[in-house]
């Protein structure tokens, strides 16, 4: 007898219950705020998630092997700061190769965090602390004080954020966002059917494990840590098409964002478990909840990155509670069922 | 096992360690922040013309001294203060300074702290002044006073010390009660004698240029000219494009009948120009402040930001370098009514503050307010 037990696993309740806090999220803000159910806010959440959306699917690949990645928001910025460079000095660069650009920029800065990490042995939270610091140095003392403006670029990349794909109604679909939700409907595959999605899992639930099985761990985790400078890269990209102006100082607190986004999405910081599309999911709430507290209590910046931690907290801490009695409840009747087997 | 252990106990010390940085510089002095009312007369300085040259008791500088000077902006990575070190090295190699200048400055998100671990090790690097654009309050003041107390002399530009203690002059680019009404002024030729709701985007709470102009423009509001202006809201993006990108649109969302967003910043105003011209908002809302024309071009043409004000920020380096350069020669004392050639921007007087009442400034000056026929040039 096939119950729904056996169809739905603990996880993917995680990801219902994030579907049920956005619709009931939704449904206060668009109570409580006038014209909050509109298109622009879906337009407004839609754009800013497009760049969290892509640094989230990298750091969801390092959480799940046991990892977490610091430097996204470094390599964010400096990305962004040195395509940036490179369009407004040579303007007749394809658009193509300023992409390919990005996301091997990103991934050099990845391979170094994973060279450390997976062969020197130094873990992961204070490799990528290290470099958070050391990749912004770079890019203050590339940029030296000058600023990419809006003037300097081709005209294609400062459009690319204005333009609209397909909209049904007000609701537009823009490139950067439909570029994000193709790469996590991408990695989403890969995660579920590939031989490197699996291992990556295997690492993170058990890295002994894994090791005595054979699995080729520091390579995977090496994998994990490129493809996800790759993704930072591409973010950044997708950064310097919708803000323009680069400084210094961009893509910072892009760090906490994406760490955020993956756990609220339900990716367990002791790896091994969580989708791609969880984080997605996350990185939306985290954005709904921010544009409905500015506009309903009018917040401040300041309180947005406090929300940050706290929904870090919530989550992490119903993630071990809630979580656990899950897998209890599902356990419970396959345990009774083979007792009574024996019986 | 033993290695699992080593690990830990750096991971922790290095937390420690982290938490104890980022605490103790803040715990200084907790004065407030908020600019001092200013004086009650709108300040008749709105044309300083230094450059007469008066009868006598004027100081020029002795060229080929040793002075290691340090100037320190807000934080690395803003144009406007690259322009000032370019201003600032031009005066430098005209003075035949053998000493060194410095252009060092913090990261933006540890402006408070790097700015003041700066000031504090100066003396005992050898420098001799820090041009300092203050970014960080009056909670300054005690690693100023401290500089200054070793010998450094501490000359601001820019953004002053609110209290003026531990600064000697203040080298103000334009008067601050000037730029409160270039404000209000430009406010009102955009929205016209109909008026209507506008909005403030700040660069950081702390900054005391930044409020000091938004204080002197609420004082000009109140006048009658002005009654149908109605400034509805103060947000700050912390002079970080992104930031303050999104805290444009969400002025937008949250006040529907927004009709424009004042920038006195070159990152805000930029980035809120973008912002209204990606969501197709140019139209209802209107961006104006200070930018960079260069930043602001394509936006003023296209009608999104029709007004924006400035001025020279490489003759700001240039004036601070210069007034920097006697105070620590000792040809300056630095008091009330002294003179001085500052090369080829003519001659300037300390003068008292009128817009902080314990403060010494320099005012440099004037405005150029930029439209769609001047900003080309």
């Amino acid at each position: 007898m096939h119950t729904w037990r056996q169809r739905i696993r603990p996880e993917q309740i995680r990801e219902l219950s994030l579907i049920g806090l956005i619709v009931i999220a939704l449904l206060i803000f668009g109570w409580q705020i006038e014209n909050f159910l509109s298109a622009r806010t879906f337009n407004r959440i839609t754009s800013s998630v497009a760049i969290v959306g892509m640094v989230a699917i990298g750091q969801t690949l390092v959480v799940l092997t046991r990892n977490i990645d610091l430097s996204v928001g470094s390599i964010v910025g400096f990305t962004a700061y040195f395509v940036g460079s490179q369009l407004a000095a040579n303007p007749g660069l394809p658009p193509v190769m300023a992409v390919v650009l990005a996301v091997l920029t990103g991934g050099t800065l990845g391979l170094v965090n994973g060279l450390i990490v997976a062969y020197g042995r130094v873990p992961a939270i204070i490799t990528t602390l290290g470099t958070l610091a050391i990749y912004r140095m770079l890019l203050i003392n590339y940029a030296n004080a000058r600023t990419i403006t809006v003037d300097s670029l081709p005209s294609w990349v400062v459009e690319l954020s204005r333009q609209t794909l397909f909209a049904i109604g007000d609701f537009a679909v823009r490139p950067l966002f439909a570029i994000t939700i193709v790469a996590v409907i991408g990695f989403q595959f890969v995660l579920a059917y590939t031989v490197f999605g699996r291992r990556l899992y295997a690492i993170g639930s058990n890295p002994e494990a894994a090791r005595f099985a054979g699995l080729p761990a520091q390579r995977t985790v090496l994998a994990a840590f490129v493809l996800c400078g790759m993704l930072a890269g591409m973010a950044g990209f997708l950064f310097l098409a919708r803000f323009g102006n680069i400084t210094a100082v961009a893509g910072q607190g892009i760090e906490l964002e994406s760490v955020a986004a993956v756990v609220v999405g339900g990716v367990n910081t002791f790896g091994g478990s969580g989708t791609v599309l969880g984080a997605l999911l996350g990185a939306f709430l985290i954005d709904l909840l921010g544009q409905g507290l500015l506009r309903w209590l009018g917040i401040s910046e300041f309180w947005r990155d406090a929300l940050l931690g706290l929904l870090i907290l919530l989550a992490v801490a119903s993630d071990s509670v809630i979580l656990g009695w899950l897998r209890r409840v599902w356990a419970a009747p396959a345990l009774r069922a083979e007792v009574s087997n024996e019986g | 096992m033993q290695a699992t252990k080593r690990h830990l106990f750096f991971a922790v010390t290095l937390i420690i360690a982290l938490l104890l940085a980022a605490c103790t510089p803040q715990s200084q002095t907790p004065a407030p922040t908020s600019a001092p009312a200013p004086t009650s007369a709108p300040a008749p300085t709105s044309a300083p013309a230094p450059t007469t040259a008066p009868t006598g008791g004027v100081v020029s500088a002795t060229p080929g001294l040793d002075i290691n000077m340090i100037l320190l902006p807000k934080f690395l990575g803003i144009a406007v203060f690259d322009q000032a070190y370019e201003g600032a090295k031009e005066a430098h190699a005209e003075l035949g300074n053998k000493g060194n200048l410095i252009f060092t400055g913090p990261t933006a998100e540890n402006s408070v702290a790097g700015q003041i671990e700066t000031l504090t090790n100066a003396a005992t690097q050898g420098v001799k002044a820090v041009m300092l654009s203050n970014n960080a309050g009056d909670q300054i003041a005690a690693a100023a006073q401290a500089a200054q107390a070793a010998g450094v002399k501490v000359v601001t530009w820019d953004s002053p010390i609110p209290s003026a203690q531990g600064e000697s002059v203040f080298v103000a680019q334009v008067d601050f009660n000037e730029t409160g009404r270039v404000m209000a002024d430009m406010a009102l030729s955009i929205l016209g004698p109909q008026g209507g709701e506008f909005a403030i985007l700040s660069a950081s709470p702390d900054a005391a240029n930044q409020n000091a102009w938004i204080a002197a423009m609420k004082q000009v509001l109140t006048e009658p000219k002005y009654a149908n202006l109605k400034l509805v809201d103060t947000v700050y993006g912390n002079d970080q494009s992104e930031e303050s990108y999104n805290q444009a649109l969400a002025l937008v969302d949250k006040y529907p009948n927004l009709k424009l967003i004042m920038a006195p910043t070159t990152v805000g105003i930029a980035a809120a120009a973008k912002a209204m011209t990606d969501e197709g908002l140019c139209d209802k809302v209107k961006v104006s402040g200070l930018g960079l024309p260069s930043e602001m071009v394509s936006y003023t043409l296209s009608g999104c930001a029709p007004q924006f004000a400035l001025w020279s920020f490489k003759d700001l380096g240039y004036l601070t370098y210069h007034l920097t350069y006697l105070l620590a020669s000792g040809a300056l004392q630095g008091v009330e009514g002294e003179r001085f050639n500052a090369g080829r921007m003519g001659t300037y007087t300390i003068e008292k503050d009128p817009t902080r009442p314990n403060g010494l400034r320099v005012l440099m000056g004037p405005f150029t307010v930029y439209t769609a026929e001047n900003v080309n040039q």
